[in-house]
């Protein structure tokens, strides 16, 4: 693996959010995508990043008491 | 039967349907919209509330819903209104958070807290009962963000739309409310190794 500026990390660190948010210019991406594949620290930090929005996606799993739904159910105006 | 009476019949029966539908659609996006009141909310029980509240306050006021609409974002918007009318977003304010760290914080303190270099080890020192403290802990103006945008899937136009503000709050509060979720969340992981 060749040397990496750690400018470009700096950089990497700053725009890793709109980077996975698909919220870069075309420029910017190729340059991100570049980084990545050169520097494993950066690389690392992506992935993970990655996984840690997939985490907190799952966080609210508990599923809906049924009893709540009923109770949403006696809230309908009467006809 | 005149044919006047007869004409407000055919519109009374027609107004009952259309009400009785708008209840059923409402009652079918209950599990979407409760993922995002216990987003949210501190608690069960207090997300159970929400939900309570918000269907009571969506089916009388079905009449202001425009069919054809996004009802799921409709009635999303009177959840957070509730949420807001609770008073909850007098805690702390945008302007008086301290700065948060950077967004390869959570990574390096978990790195350098448990000796892993391999993003899978270092990924399993999170739970998600980690993540649901964090998450309560995060001021509500970035936890409504973070809940609708990173949990509801909400694009940033709809998390917009719902909370009635522009999609550059959104964006920063968004950008924000996951550093200061990364920082709690460090502190809690570190804190329980």
């Amino acid at each position: 693996m060749s040397e990496v500026d750690p400018r470009e990390c700096d950089w990497c660190e700053e725009v890793l959010q709109p980077y996975l948010d698909r919220d870069l210019t075309e420029a910017d991406r190729i340059k991100v995508t570049a980084h990545l594949t050169k520097c494993k620290w950066c690389d690392d930090r992506y992935k993970f990043e990655g996984d840690f929005r997939r985490l907190v996606r799952q966080v609210v799993i508990e599923p809906m008491d049924p009893a709540l739904k009923a109770k949403l159910s006696e809230l309908r105006l009467e006809l | 039967m005149s044919e006047t009476s007869s004409e407000e019949a055919r519109r009374l029966a027609q107004g009952a349907r259309d009400r009785v539908r708008f209840e059923e659609d409402a009652l079918a996006l209950a599990d979407q919209v409760y993922r995002v009141a216990r987003g949210v909310s501190r608690s069960k029980d207090e997300a159970e509330d929400l939900m309570q509240e918000t269907y009571a306050r969506a089916f009388r006021s079905w009449r202001s819903f425009t069919p054809g609409t996004n009802l799921r974002a409709w009635l999303l918007r009177i959840l957070t209104n509730l949420n807001i009318d609770r008073g909850r977003r007098a805690q702390r304010t945008p302007d008086s958070q301290p700065l948060e760290e950077g967004d390869y914080f959570l990574y390096n303190r978990l790195e350098a807290a448990s000796g892993e270099t391999e993003e899978e080890r270092v990924l399993e020192r999170l739970s998600q009962d980690h993540v649901a403290e964090a998450l309560a802990a995060v001021p509500h103006d970035f936890r409504d963000v973070l809940v609708l945008v990173d949990i509801g899937e909400f694009s940033y136009a709809d998390a917009a739309q719902i909370l009635d503000i522009p999609i550059g709050t959104v964006m920063s509060r968004l950008h924000r409310g996951r550093r200061i979720l990364k920082k709690e969340l460090a502190e809690l992981a570190v804190e329980a190794q």
